[in-house]
């Protein structure tokens, strides 16, 4: 194991370098901080030049990332252009926003998608199953910024029952994490239903029922824990896109995460804080899909052995 | 089967799990929330050039001139001021008995110390020190009185002491607490004083009964910030905030058939017009370009793409500006004088015109398309080319490497033309890749040294005049600035430059 999680480090660290210097390199191309700072306002080229110098800007682009690096090192990711905010400090408010959307979203969807999925497998063929299917299409073929815009709509303007944005309390988690959730259980119900077919179809199945086994206990205890497996590497890449798809849902709830945090960044040409952003979003993903491996080996004594 | 009961079980969590909730607070008494767009990230006055800074920050500081809604230059911090040596000196007499928020006296000291640090090399490192080079240094006289020592004349400081970098801060505070705890723990002498600030969340503040004008009407005012349009509108609808700066015309109806709320369409800034290029292609000649402009129905696109909120212009400049001439009429749109123009300048039917533009904005885009709708009928091949914005200002304009027209948006808080013409017109600036021309660099730079009001104004109605002549651009319109805001309010006077100030204001 410990030789497997080193692996994956270097794996990891690969990664992070590969991301950082091509976020880098491409945000550099795409124009002037100093420029966006000043707000197209009356500057001279002598007054950017001074902003550039203490943006620090004016060094060569390999000493600029270097300098980066090393501060990746320590844990320091620099200041933001805009008012000069360490990025570290705004990474450390905006990254729990983000998580705690995510994985709300996601358990959503996990508690949504299990039973809907084992149900319609059960129902093969029959209405509950096609209504499921139908369901689960329509939900797939949604946009989210579509989605949440209708939520906000009926939820926070017509019953007046929500807050239309922002996080403050519980009730500001039900739109974003539905809008994303709803999403997710589209995909993963059609996932747990045809992973649980394939296993139902298996000798063990029979074997099981016919030993005079309970519904329950065939269902939940023989069946899904062997369809579990392509469901959990799914979740985990999931996790991934959905820390993409999480910037347009957050822009629209204004939450004040990692995707608004990104989004804002980019619109302002703000290097540092684009860059932390990021470094520390593919670290997270590299990390799950670490916990995605790992999580095979719990669920699958099989390939704890080998 | 068992399952059915589990799905009963989890719609009526769903349904359970909704119905509890509270609705969504209202405001509280005595406080006004105002969503602006974007986080400054600092609110030191020097760092950034943000209209939204100035939405917040003009209810924290106080400069030696105020300027409201009305567009008067009024007393702030200098309760007057004269003018000595030729110019060369403004002296100006300080408000006594007031206090920063800190309860550090404001005195001469204070004023000079912030220009110290604006022109120093703290205020090098920010966008705000090129608008004050004019000055050469302040000079304590005694302690209710400053003299600014100019390197050159500037007619529109006394207008750029109202805002923005000119913004008076506190000596001790500054040193005691260092410039890092300031950026995001301001203090001023204005009617607000901080009170808490989240990073891209919000800023809170609270009135400051010792503000020198009086105590403000209001207990708090919240400013949260909203990038999306949609959102605030949505926030403002549910009544969550009072006043919403982010209105996309398209949105503006949506606010309108609101009954608790009002839209609020004034004269704003920005104008907006394609500037043509005067070096290649059919727009060389001036006579063409000329009918570019009477070929396209100005009136039409501010009727459909802005719904209105929005007028014609005749130079690069707002009504409200100082340099505006209102004897200075469009040009009427006409087509058929128009294609006849194009045909005496010889222009062959077909004759590419190509209008480069900032591809993030979707009005422009369809003022574009309107335009190029325009051109068609003229019998010209207009094509669009949306670009990045930093793309199109650094480079595609400076370097000289635009189509036949791009698009040019300006809006200077000033509301002075000279900003604006000096940096459109004049010989080797940004904004000019084409152009050379000596009698209208000349114009520019004598309105420059010039102090008397009447004299200057007639200067810029020349030079606005000049470049009308000249078609250099085609001046399409003046948006407005819309807000849209609770009715709650009371007293609002909404200011066209967004910079609030929030002293009269009352709530329901």
């Amino acid at each position: 194991m410990a030789g497997f999680i080193f692996k994956r480090l270097l794996q990891a660290i690969f990664v992070i370098l590969a991301v950082t210097l091509i976020v880098s390199f491409a945000i550099r191309l795409s124009g002037d901080p100093a420029v966006m700072l000043a707000g197209g306002s009356n500057i001279t080229e002598k007054d950017l030049q001074n902003i550039r110098q203490a943006l620090g800007l004016e060094r060569p682009f390999i000493v600029q990332y270097l300098t980066f690096l090393k501060g990746l090192l320590v844990g320091d990711f620099g200041r933001s252009f805009m008012g000069g905010t360490s990025v570290s400090l705004l990474i450390s408010k905006a990254l729990p926003a983000t998580l705690l959307l995510a994985f709300t979203s996601l358990l959503i969807s996990i508690l949504l998608s299990v039973p809907l999925g084992v149900y319609a497998a059960v129902n093969r063929g029959r209405w509950p199953d096609q209504l499921i299917r139908i369901v689960s299409l329509v939900g797939l073929s949604f946009p989210n910024f579509w989605l949440a815009i209708m939520m906000v709509l009926f939820f926070s303007i017509t019953l007046g029952l929500l807050p239309p944005s922002g996080m403050e309390g519980p009730e500001s988690f039900i739109m974003p994490a539905l809008t994303m959730a709803i999403i997710l259980t589209a995909t993963n119900v059609r996932l747990v239903r045809t992973s649980m077919l394939e296993t139902l179809s298996q000798q063990y199945i029979m074997v099981a029922r016919s030993k005079g086994l309970r519904d329950r206990v065939v269902l939940y205890k023989h069946a899904l824990r062997n369809s579990a497996i392509p469901l959990v590497t799914y979740i985990g890449l999931q996790f991934g896109g959905l820390v993409g798809g999480i910037v347009i849902v957050e822009r629209v709830f204004n939450w004040p995460g990692m995707g608004t945090l990104a989004f804002d960044a980019i619109s302002g040409r703000d290097y540092p804080v684009l860059q932390g952003t990021i470094t520390v979003l593919a670290l997270f993903i590299v990390l799950i899909n670490l916990m995605v491996d790992i999580a095979y080996g719990l669920i699958d004594p099989r390939i704890r052995t080998e | 089967m068992k399952m059915s009961t589990t799905l009963k079980a989890l719609s009526f969590a769903a349904a359970a799990a909704l119905a509890p909730l509270a609705a969504p607070q209202a405001q509280a008494a005595g406080t006004v929330t105002v969503a602006v767009a974007i986080d400054p990230g600092s609110w030191d006055p020097i760092d950034t050039f943000l209209v939204d800074w100035s939405s917040v920050g003009n209810n924290i500081f106080d400069g030696l001139t105020a300027r409201g809604p009305d567009m008067k230059l009024k007393p702030g911090l200098a309760t007057s001021w004269e003018f000595l040596d030729n110019n060369s000196r403004i002296r100006f007499k300080l408000r006594e008995n007031v206090k920063f928020h800190n309860g550090e006296p404001f005195n001469a000291d204070a004023v000079k110390f912030t220009f110290d640090r604006l022109l120093g090399d703290e205020g090098k490192k920010g966008p705000q020190q090129s608008n004050y080079n004019s000055i050469d240094h302040v000079e304590v006289v005694d302690p209710n009185t400053v003299d600014f020592v100019m390197k050159q004349a500037d007619p529109v400081l006394l207008t750029k002491l109202a805002g923005y970098g000119a913004m008076i801060v506190p000596p001790k505070y500054l040193q005691e607490k260092g410039d890092e705890y300031f950026n995001t723990h301001p203090v001023g002498t204005g009617p607000y004083k901080f009170v808490s600030y989240e990073p891209k969340v919000s800023i809170n503040l609270e009135a400051f009964p010792e503000h020198w004008a009086g105590t403000p009407k209001l207990d708090k005012v919240v400013f949260r910030m909203i990038a999306e349009a949609n959102t605030q509108i949505a926030e403002l609808q549910a009544g969550r905030i009072d006043i919403a700066t982010q209105i996309p015309f398209g949105l503006a109806p949506t606010v309108e058939k609101d009954p608790k709320l009002s839209l609020i369409s004034i004269t704003g800034p920005t104008v907006v017009a394609l500037r043509l290029n005067t070096k290649n292609g059919i727009t060389k000649d001036v006579n063409v370009r000329k009918a570019l402009i009477m070929g396209i129905d100005r009136e039409a696109i501010i009727k459909a793409v802005l719904l209105g909120h929005g007028k014609p212009i005749a130079s690069f400049q707002a009504d409200l500006s100082f340099g505006y001439d209102p004897n200075l009429k469009p040009l009427p749109f006409d087509l058929a004088k128009a294609k006849q123009m194009l045909q005496q300048a010889g222009v062959q039917p077909g004759a590419p015109v190509k209008i480069d533009f900032r591809g993030n904005e979707a009005t422009f885009r369809e003022v574009a398309q309107a335009a190029a709708g325009f051109l068609q009928a003229l019998g010209l091949k207009p094509s669009l080319q949306p670009y990045e914005p930093p793309v199109l200002l650094n480079d595609i304009i400076p370097n000289g490497k635009t189509g036949e027209a791009w698009h040019n948006a300006w809006g200077g808080w000033t509301f002075d033309y000279d900003n604006t013409a000096y940096l459109m017109y004049h010989s080797g600036e940004k904004w000019n890749p084409y152009d050379k021309d000596p009698k209208l660099d000349a114009l520019l730079e004598k309105q420059r040294s010039i102090y008397d009001v009447k004299e200057r104004e007639k200067l810029l109605q020349e030079v606005a005049r000049y470049v009308a002549d000249q078609a250099l651009e085609i001046p399409l319109y003046n948006q407005n600035t819309i807000f849209g805001v609770n009715k709650r309010l009371k007293n609002f006077e909404p200011p066209s430059d967004r910079r609030f100030r929030f002293t009269d204001v009352t709530v329901e």
